[in-house]
């Protein structure tokens, strides 16, 4: 047992708490460095540790002490947490980074100090909960977590909205809190136990829904999943810039953890029906995430939107291991499983380089709305290309990063072939239909979010501004390169999420199953036609031999009949992406070497030029998608005033629309007005009567006596 | 499908080649050179005409088709010719081979009064059948090899000729339609028309007429794509 | 009538001198009783016909012409304005109709209409010309005078939205348009408002036709708007011949009556087809060029002019017209019969093509009558306002005529009113043809000095001209307001919202003619 992982994250641990302390009684000019220095180290540490983890094995439970009346606290690494560790810290430092000078904005406004003190111990929080291995410990450091996060959406505190959405998301995230602690409990009644590592013993039935039910809605609302999720696009865009990329990047992770966690290690999952709520829930969430993200023309609420939208994918993908799981087919629900991670592992990195984007372009230009901005890539080009490749990540263009998670979901979905009962392959093939759809609607999201905002014309004359410091470029550099490198090295990163579902998928399941064993040239038993072996390894199965790692190619291998069932490598599709573009650059200017090229004014018309109101806004582009998801958005009209002057000469036409959040419309309305409706109720008891007062106090007495005397 | 089989029971509309006399149900034609008896006689024709078409040297009436805008006063004596052959070149340049086959057209109202407009209208109609030769009419001039002007280029028109003009690419020619795209006809030149599009962009093919026959823009339009020679 | 009028105007402005000349009640009116006047005039369903304003070297004057709807009877109220204060207090409160008229009139005689809502970029645009050019003040006499002046240009917004923009059509689009530029406010699909920018094809007919002579500014009626020569040509000789004094014979009216009704007739016919394209029905639209193209020969057989141009002179006709010659022609036209009503047939049965054309546009009765508008267009939104009847002249006042109304207002409508007015035309022209009377075709009227107002029923709809004339015959101000002018005003009352692949349709059954309003 390898105890050093664990050594480093409690150092990890101890360095950010610290960080947390000092930033409090350094001078104010100094915290953001403070909070670099401190938090990159941390998370450097948590990053070593989590590889040291992934590579070497996991350390097993260590009991630290016994509370008297709480119970015993144990810390431990696993391949799960390490793997959510890694993804965390990759998200942690580019954010640090970007920090240094994003925080200028705050100076002299609100208290960099605080600022930087919260962060550290968000920091501390989130390394130290991947470790935590009983019920105890888990939910103090996951309380630290939510008021930490909380506590920074709230750092503007002079905006009520920021003070608002924090306290809605604290709110929600407590009412979710205490329902997986319920279940956490219930899954341990069985062993006695408070610690993760003891098995959870039999049971009914009943109570195996129960906790899953309590813990899957606990985590839904922090991940962020319908309808549990009206905090997330409240709270996000609201967050400063930075925040915004960690909510998005690491605590909505958190979530997703926690339903793993529950449904593969504490009591995995038995029954069918579990896998198909959470593949339901899934599918709507990415739908419905992705529609208000579509229509939404503020850049941070979109990305907001977004998150939810991708969650549901990543949720989808487990929802689908899930129902494998409960089939017996361990090789499939081990695909759902690391198509769910992996995507979690991609929305991280390139909503992190969205949303520092995003704040980029707030910090830099004081504005988001994508109907005000307009031809960016002229005044701040790197921005604009690392925003590029974040929007072809979070697109699913191939060869980038959300491809291959999303590719991976799909041919998942798919498998619904290898699944017996008729309603379940319907159940399959409709969220597949609905991903489907999300997909194309992301692509609209997207090509609408960077069009809109980087190219064409300034729709609002726009500040005459430099590009963003190196320190906020470095930040997004770096989470580009992770979009970019978790997307063209696939076969490179299976693996490493394989090792964390070793645990409870059998060890190598995988990377056998995804990344093919007859890579190794004589890999005997070898079940396929010889000719058929031969031609794949002329087709490229040994490029990559000569390099570490298994080959280029992920695919699923079937039976003689079908032996490849899916493949795919979007690192040979690099090379073939860059040989086009070669190619077609060079057969250009071949062909127009000799040629007078004329440059004329775009054509509008005979107009002499375009006018900036002539452009088409972001509302514009994405008003199709409103008008046929009408029924879904269900838009109240605030306005809709037609002004005249004598009678008849129209002046104006006055329109304001606003589309609740289904989510809102469709629990958090009903649940507040049902407590603001108790609230009233309980208040009319209050009309200061002392003999009502007598009364009521009398009944409680009555009631208590009876209740003891039952008992 | 009932469309289908009303255009299918039309049949054929589209008339065979050019007549070499049009009739008057097609064009009133066009004034000629015209020799009268007495001087006096030829300069009491010329000074009929309002726009200066008509020029008297001794008993000889001389014709500027370019001018005329059918106001029909010297009908009555003048003598009109009757051909199709109506365009007649500015600078003498043709498309060459590359535009033999197919060309594209860009329509522009510079100040039309509608008739010219109307007949070109009647180009692409089942009488004439402009698609036969392999000339279209083309909605940008992105991808047009001629500018059709009509009109006399009003001076709040002129801007926008010349951007489609440069917005297109070359090579390419400018056709001007009717007596007001070649010479201003009753409007210009004058406080707010041009004298015609040669004013605003270089012309290479006038066609006269007040309008034009579709028949005459025909032969103009074929002439560029070096289909048959221009008169 | 006209006397009833006139007593009850007596009674409530005893101060102003009111008398009848020649069928129109004339006063001079002092400038702050005109808002009071005009609004009784419009209280009694009296249009205004037209805004004339003349300047000489040294006086300004504002002739308000109206015209009684109920009974034949013109009035015509003059303001005299000091040509140095050039102000006066607009009459849009009161009417709407006069709006486009005082933007017009602002723009060409820096004349300053207080009260106006929105004045200037109107005939001289605002990117190209200095505001208040004046470009019919006597100083201006050729474009050089014009004060230039390149300024930016925005588009007038309406709409106010989050993410509203302007998409701008024009004023080069479609394959053969003609040139004139919309804005269409929108927020993506629907268009919630269309504006249209005009007079990029303005020739300044009114300012060229000054000094020429009456024969020669005939030519520019004519070609104001090609596809209705007659139309205009006709309220133009009408308004010459009054100011000369000059009675036309019988037959002379009579064949006017006729080649006008055979324009008619080919210009709905071209109209049916715009709209036959702007659906994409291209049978239907084949079919429809092809009956145009036969209706255009059958007039040049006749006339000589597809277009009739050439026909109408001052005094009657340029030339005259056998008597077989016209009947062979109303042959013909009667022979084309049966085709109309066949393509009216299959439009009609067609649902997708009714679907396309069916309450797009919608221009209702209150509006058409707000905004005065007129022809066709007003005719489908259940008013009248056909000169032929509300205004008679020769030959139709001694004629029996139907005149189709349709009460929608859609572009169903306007298309129906089309069709059934080519019916009655074919009718009025056998009509007129059964007993030509045989007096001559032209008479020799003398010139004079003089001044008129003439108007005619032209395709689109009321064509007015306000002509005066010199001693030697040359015209000193000829002031035309075709019928497509009135109706552009109602453009964007039928643009209120519709869908943007609509706006070809909308275009093509409004029936509008771009050149006859730039003029």
């Amino acid at each position: 047992m390898n105890q050093l992982p664990l050594l480093l994250t409690g150092i990890a641990v101890a360095v950010a708490l610290a960080g947390a302390v000092v930033a409090l009684v350094l001078p104010e000019r100094r915290a953001p460095a403070l909070l670099l220095v401190a938090s990159c180290i941390a998370a450097t540490l948590a990053l070593v540790a989590g590889g040291a983890v992934l590579l070497g094995g996991a350390s097993g439970d260590r009991l630290l002490w016994s509370f008297p009346v709480l119970g015993p606290i144990a810390v431990g690494t696993t391949p799960l947490g390490a793997l959510f560790a890694c993804v965390a810290a990759f998200v942690y430092i580019p954010t640090s980074i970007y920090s240094l000078r994003y925080l200028d904005r705050y100076r002299h406004e609100y208290s960099l100090r605080a600022f930087s003190s919260w962060y550290c111990v968000l920091l501390a929080a989130i390394i130290a909960i991947f470790i935590c291995r009983d019920i105890v410990s888990f939910f103090i450091v996951w309380e630290v977590v939510a008021i930490a996060s909380a506590a920074l959406v709230a750092y503007e505190w002079r905006r009520e909205r920021n003070v608002r959405a924090a306290f809605i998301m604290l709110a929600m995230s407590e009412a979710g809190t205490i329902a997986a602690m319920a279940a956490m409990l219930l899954a341990r009644a069985g062993s006695g136990s408070l610690l993760f590592g003891v098995p959870a013993g039999g049971l009914s039935a009943v109570a195996a829904w129960t906790i899953f039910m309590l813990s899957f809605f606990g985590f839904g609302v922090k991940a962020g999943l319908l309808p549990v999720n009206s905090w997330l696009p409240r709270a996000h865009p609201v967050a400063p810039g930075n925040v915004s990329a960690l909510l998005s990047g690491v605590i909505l992770n958190l979530g997703v953890y926690g339903i793993v966690l529950v449904n593969v290690e504490l009591v995995p999952v038995r029954f069918a029906g579990e896998g198909i709520v959470v593949l339901a829930i899934g599918a709507a969430s990415a739908l419905i995430g992705i529609l208000y993200a579509t229509i939404e023309d503020d850049l941070k609420v979109m990305l907001a939107y977004s998150s939810v939208e991708n969650l549901g994918i990543a949720v989808t993908a487990l929802g689908v291991a899930f129902v494998f799981t409960a089939a017996h087919q361990s090789v499939f629900a081990a695909l759902g499983f690391a198509a769910g991670i992996y995507h979690v592992a991609n929305h991280s990195a390139y909503k992190g380089l969205l949303f520092l984007g995003a704040a980029t372009l707030d910090a830099r230009l004081g504005g988001r709305s994508m109907n005000r901005l307009g031809g960016l890539i002229r005044i701040l080009p790197a921005t604009t290309a690392f925003f590029f490749v974040g929007v072809l990540a979070i697109a699913a263009i191939p060869p980038l990063n959300g491809f291959v998670s999303e590719w991976l979901t799909f041919q998942a979905l798919l498998r619904a072939v290898e699944l017996s009962p008729l309603g379940l392959r319907i159940v399959f093939a409709l969220c597949g239909a609905i991903l489907a759809l999300t997909a194309a609607l992301a692509v609209t999201c997207f090509v609408k979010a960077f069009g809109m905002t980087f190219l064409g014309k300034a729709r609002t004359p726009l500040p005459r501004v430099g590009e963003a410091p190196s320190t906020m470029r470095l930040g997004m550099a770096l989470l580009a390169l992770e979009c970019i490198g978790l997307g063209v090295l696939p076969t490179y990163v299976l693996p490493v999420i394989g090792r964390a579902a070793a645990d409870f998928f059998g060890s190598g399941t995988i990377v056998t199953a995804l990344i093919p064993q007859f890579f190794r040239p004589a890999a005997p038993p070898n079940p396929l036609p010889p000719d058929f072996v031969a031609t794949f390894h002329a087709l490229g199965a040994q490029i990559g031999m000569g390099l570490p790692g298994r080959g280029w190619v992920a695919m699923l291998r079937g039976g003689s009949a079908n032996p490849v069932v899916f493949a795919m490598s979007t690192t040979y599709l690099t090379f073939i992406i860059i040989a086009l573009l070669g190619v077609t650059y060079g057969v250009v200017a071949l062909v127009t070497r000799r040629r007078a090229i004329d440059r004329s004014r775009v054509w509008a018309g005979g107009l002499r030029s375009l006018l900036p109101e002539m452009t088409y806004t972001a509302t514009g582009f994405s008003n199709p998608v409103r008008v046929i998801f009408n029924a879904i958005f269900n838009p109240t009209e605030v306005e809709n005033d037609r002004e005249t002057i004598y009678e008849h000469f129209r002046s104006a036409i006055r329109r304001r629309r606003e589309d609740v959040f289904s989510a809102d419309r469709v629990l958090a309305e009903p649940v507040a007005q049902a407590v603001r409706r108790f609230a009233s109720f309980l208040a009319r008891m209050h009309h200061g009567r002392l003999p009502a007062y007598v009364g009521y106090a009398l009944g409680t007495l009555v009631v208590a006596l009876a209740i003891v005397i039952w008992m | 499908m009932s469309w289908f089989w009303r255009g299918l029971r039309a049949g054929v509309l589209t008339e065979g080649p050019a007549p070499e006399a049009l009739p008057e149900s097609l064009s009133p034609g066009l004034p000629r050179a015209t020799e009268f008896s007495t001087p006096a006689q030829a300069a009491e024709i010329a000074a009929r005409c309002p726009t200066g078409a008509l020029e008297a040297q001794d008993r000889v009436v001389g014709v500027q088709p370019d001018r005329c805008v059918d106001c029909m006063r010297c009908k009555s004596a003048q003598e009109w010719r009757h051909d199709v052959r109506w365009a007649h070149p500015d600078a003498v340049e043709r498309f060459g081979s590359r535009f033999k086959h197919s060309i594209h057209v860009r329509i522009i109202d510079a100040g039309d009064c509608g008739s010219c407009l109307n007949e070109l209208a009647q180009l692409t109609g089942p009488s004439y059948n402009l698609h036969r030769f392999g000339i279209f009419i083309t909605p940008t001039p992105r991808q047009a090899d001629v500018l059709l002007v009509v009109g006399p280029v009003t001076r709040q028109m002129a801007g926008p000729l010349k951007v489609a003009y440069e917005a297109m690419p070359s090579p390419k020619r400018v056709l001007a339609v009717g007596a007001c795209a070649a010479s201003g006809g009753i409007f210009g030149p004058s406080v707010m028309s041009a004298g015609g599009a040669a004013d605003a962009v270089p012309v290479d093919l006038t066609v006269p007429g007040c309008p034009p026959p579709p028949l005459a823009i025909i032969g103009a339009l074929r002439a560029l794509c070096g289909q048959e020679p221009p008169a | 009538m006209l006397s009833d009028v006139l007593n009850v105007l007596r009674s409530i402005w005893p101060s102003i001198e009111w008398r009848v000349d020649d069928g129109s009640i004339v006063a001079v009116l002092p400038r702050e009783d005109l808002r009071a006047v005009a609004k009784y005039f419009s209280a009694q369903r009296w249009r205004l016909g037209t805004i004339v304003a003349t300047e000489g070297r040294h006086e300004l004057e504002l002739r308000y012409c109206f015209y009684a709807t109920a009974h034949p009877g013109w009035a015509q109220l003059i303001i005299a304005l000091n040509p140095v204060d050039r102000t006066i207090a607009s009459l849009t409160p009161v009417t709407i109709a006069a709006d486009w008229f005082e933007r017009e009139i602002e723009d060409l005689f820096s004349v300053r209409f207080a009260q106006h809502p929105r004045l200037g970029d109107f005939v001289l645009h605002d990117d190209q010309w200095a505001e208040n050019a004046g470009l019919m003040r006597p100083f201006v006499q050729s474009g050089e005078d014009l004060p230039v002046q390149r300024r930016e240009w925005r588009p007038k917004r309406v709409l106010e939205e989050e993410g509203a923009f302007v998409m701008p059509v024009g004023p080069v689009y479609s394959g053969g348009a003609e040139s004139a530029l919309f804005l269409l406010e929108t927020v993506g699909e629907d268009v919630v408002r269309a504006t249209p920018r005009l007079f990029y094809k303005y020739r300044a007919i009114e300012k060229i036709a000054q000094g020429r002579t009456a024969a020669d500014a005939l030519l520019l009626a004519e070609r104001c708007a090609g596809t209705s020569a007659i139309g205009n040509g006709l309220a133009y000789c009408r308004a010459v011949e009054r100011a000369l004094g000059a009675t036309l014979t019988r037959r002379s009216e009579a064949l006017r009556g006729f080649f006008a009704e055979l324009e008619r007739l080919r210009h709905h016919m071209t109209s049916i087809r715009e709209i036959c394209e702007s659906t994409s029905l291209s049978v239907a639209a084949s079919q429809a060029l092809w009956l145009e193209e036969q209706f255009l020969r059958i007039s040049g057989e006749l006339c000589g002019h597809r277009y009739l141009f050439g026909v109408l002179a001052i005094g009657g006709l340029q030339r005259d017209f056998a008597d077989p010659a016209l009947e062979a022609c109303l042959r013909k036209a009667d022979a084309l019969r049966p085709k109309v009503d066949a393509l009216r047939g299959a439009l009609e049965r067609s649902s997708s093509f009714l679907d396309r054309i069916e309450r797009v546009g919608i221009v209702d009765r209150e509006a058409a009558q707000t905004f005065e508008l007129v022809g066709p267009f007003a005719r489908a939104a259940a008013i009248s306002a056909d000169m032929r009847a509300v205004q008679p002249y020769a030959p139709y006042s001694g004629l029996e005529f139907n005149v189709p109304i349709e009460e929608e207002g859609d572009g169903y409508a306007r298309l129906r009113v089309l069709f059934a007015e080519m019916e009655e035309s074919v009718r009025i022209m056998a009509a007129l043809c059964r007993d030509l009377p045989a007096d001559g075709t032209r008479i020799d009227a003398a010139m004079r000095a003089g001044r008129g107002l003439g108007w005619s029923e032209a395709p689109r709809g009321a064509s007015l001209a306000w002509v005066e004339l010199e001693a030697d015959g040359t015209v000193s101000r000829y002031r035309l307001t075709p019928p497509s002018f009135r109706n552009w005003h109602g453009f964007h009352v039928a643009t209120e919202s519709f869908a943007f692949q609509d706006f070809p349709i909308v275009l093509a059954t409004l029936d509008l003619s771009v050149a006859e309003n730039d003029r």
